[in-house]
């Protein structure tokens, strides 16, 4: 947090409109350069919790995928486990029980998840808002009830188990790997919303009326995002099942998908670094929680009894969402806002700028 | 002859069954209905204020440290408190402040108060499941099919408050004002009706409806946990509601019921070997049906 303090020293002397001056950019570089420490060197060092990280990654990838629908097209999907599910189950039993090659597995995962959503999709055509959400939640927990408890599928119950490669056994390399995933999902998400595909999605969550009346495609639009979504949380899916290697049903449950929806929220919708730090947030609430001695502490001074030790983070989890709504609609997102802008080079202001165009839509509304 | 009378008596007891647990889906299907009327959303913490309500019947009666053991009666209301307690803080902390935000946003909103009340619950009761007495032991037997008192109540339970809604939104004054504020909030309160009690007003019957329903739940299951009503009521009684047309209380009633025997019938006819889960399945059909062949449901009128 020191280089917050830095900052608008090396911002001070220059105009906004010529951007930052050479000072600025070393101090936006050393910024870079300790983020990229910690992602690439501290957190792999850390040998216990590097699975941790792998699963924050992970977490980012469905953050990412759940904001195309949720952030971008405004479709509330409360069924996202079952995307999430389909590619993880598509994967363990392709490569373990058909003995389908390890890379050809995600593919497999990423059409499966593509194609679940894209029936889901079919469905959001003819029904919008509140309904979409109904039927989203209880197709979530169709697939959970059903296809995930086929029994071809869970080895009889027991969990498909998945394994990965030699190359991936050790788990710094597995987190290489999911950060790889991660890097391909954000450059999609990026390229997705600096492309006409992108704004036309941006125009159907505004209004799928007007957005018709300007030539977009609402049928192919909101079946893309769909798909998009599907298709991202298949290979999150597929992560997971070689992530901890068992596949059971029980692991993809409707508490799974609103705490899906819950970090994506208070990540911040429509912000692609926020829903990831989202992500990134849930899935390392435990271990927050449960490993750091400090947090560990206070968290148990709080929670006393050992029930309420238990219920610790679903207890942070809700109250961190409806906090955000109520007085923070633009989450984590909003809140960086000022460092992330400085980052991308722009002058440092605590006060968002409402000059900024296209990209005010990042982070700066919580319509779903 | 005596092979119809066989299936017959076969059909006979997944039927009155699947429509007594029907019943407890209709009453909080009736809630949902109430609260779609009164805000236009749907809410997803409806079931749980039924699970908190059931878990503080239930910590009265065995009292603890804090807490004089109480009779059922005394209990009882304590667990309603605790239920309408819930619905009116909720309207007051999550859904006001949220009121001008788009539909979605309170929507899930209401399904963080839900995780929220989950947790809460979890402090005071631990995951593990608590074994619940019905209110009235024993049964009554008909020739193979057996109703127990506790069933006969929940009938009678929702019969009653089922009636009352809807003689309440048909001949009172807050009825009226209740559909007036879902479709006009600007112009009712330019006719002096104060949108902010009415709302408080209808998430305290919701919460009222859903604790009840909570209490004869548990009590007819037999068993309750943090969470539970969520998990296995809430679907059924949202598809209750949307198939009885999201805004007919009467609706919501014959939805319960018809959702509740479906769920028995597949149960019972359909092996588990074939699809797991059936009535998750069924209800999932149910409701897909539902909105997309006819949106407005059995008796809804809009959509």
């Amino acid at each position: 947090m020191s280089t917050t303090a830095v900052s608008p020293a090396a911002t001070a002397h220059e105009s906004p409109s010529t951007g930052p001056s050479l000072a600025g950019w070393v101090a936006r570089g050393v910024v870079y350069a300790a983020l990229a420490w910690v992602v690439l060197m501290f957190v792999p060092g850390t040998k216990n919790y590097v699975d941790v990280a792998a699963e924050a990654a992970i977490y980012g990838i469905v953050g990412l995928s759940l904001n195309i629908l949720i952030g971008y097209t405004g479709q509330l999907s409360l069924g996202h486990q079952g995307f999430y599910g389909a590619g993880a189950f598509a994967a363990a039993y392709a490569g373990t029980v058909h003995g389908v090659p390890f890379a050809l597995t995600f593919v497999i995962a990423l059409l499966f998840g593509a194609f679940v959503a894209l029936l889901l999709g079919l469905v959001a055509l003819r029904i919008s808002g509140l309904y979409l959400a109904l039927i989203t939640l209880v197709f979530g927990l169709t697939l959970e009830g059903s296809l995930f408890e086929v029994s071809e599928f869970t080895n009889g119950g027991a969990g498909q188990p998945a394994s990965r490669p030699e190359w991936l056994f050790e788990s710094d390399s597995f987190y290489y790997f999911c950060l790889a995933f991660l890097a391909a999902a954000l450059y999609i998400d990026w390229r997705l919303v600096r492309t006409k595909a992108g704004r036309a999605l941006l125009a159907l969550k505004e209004n799928e009326r007007v957005a018709e009346a300007f030539g977009i495609n609402v049928t192919l639009y909101k079946l893309l995002a769909f798909m998009l979504s599907g298709a991202m949380a298949g290979v999150a899916g597929a992560l997971f099942a070689y992530a901890i290697g068992n596949v059971t049903g029980n692991d993809y449950n409707f508490f799974l998908a609103l705490t899906f929806v819950l970090m994506t929220v208070v990540g911040g919708l429509g912000s692609r670094v926020g829903v990831v730090l989202g992500g990134v947030l849930f899935a390392s609430l435990d271990f927050w929680i449960d490993d750091v001695e400090v947090i560990h502490n206070a968290v148990n001074t709080v929670f006393r009894t050992p029930n309420m030790q238990q219920y610790a983070a679903n207890f942070i989890g809700a109250a961190g969402l409806l906090l955000t709504l109520i007085f923070n609609p633009g989450g984590i997102a909003q809140q960086l806002s000022p460092l992330t802008r400085w980052l991308s080079g722009k002058p440092f202001s605590l006060h968002g700028d409402k000059d900024s165009g296209p990209g005010a839509v990042e982070g700066s509304s919580a319509r779903a | 002859v005596l092979l119809a009378f066989d299936v017959g008596n076969d059909l006979v007891t997944p039927v009155v069954s699947g429509a007594i647990q029907g019943c407890i889906y209709g009453l909080l299907g009736l809630g949902l209905v109430l609260l779609y009327k009164g805000n236009r959303i749907f809410n997803f913490a409806q079931a749980e204020f039924g699970t908190a309500a059931a878990l503080t019947v239930f910590a009265c009666q065995s009292g603890s440290k804090f807490l004089p053991v109480m009779p059922v009666g005394l209990a009882i209301i304590c667990g309603l408190l605790v239920g309408t307690g819930m619905a009116l803080a909720t309207e007051r902390l999550v859904v006001r402040p949220l009121f001008r935000q788009p539909k979605v946003t309170l929507v899930v909103a209401t399904a963080g108060v839900a995780l929220l009340a989950i947790a809460v619950e979890g402090f005071f009761a631990g995951p593990q499941p608590t074994p619940v007495q019905p209110l009235k032991q024993g049964a009554q037997e008909w020739g193979s099919l057996r109703i127990t008192y506790q069933e006969m109540i929940i009938v009678a339970v929702l019969a009653v408050l089922a009636l009352a809604t809807v003689l309440f939104f048909k001949y009172t004054a807050t009825g009226t004002a209740i559909l007036a504020v879902s479709q006009e909030p600007t112009a009712t309160s330019l006719v002096g009706i104060s949108v902010n009690r009415i709302s408080a007003l209808t998430w305290g019957m919701a919460g009222f409806l859903g604790a009840v329903g909570g209490i004869l739940f548990a009590g007819a299951s037999g068993t309750i946990f943090p969470g539970y009503m969520t998990a296995f009521a809430l679907i059924p009684a949202f598809t209750a509601a949307v198939f009885g047309g999201i805004t007919s209380l009467p609706g919501a009633f014959v939805g319960g019921v018809t959702i509740g025997v479906l769920q028995q019938l597949a149960g019972t006819n359909i092996p588990s070997g074939v699809i797991p889960s059936v009535s998750a399945v069924v209800v999932f059909g149910v409701l897909l049906l539902v909105l997309l062949v006819r949106p407005a449901g059995l008796l809804g009128k809009e959509v």
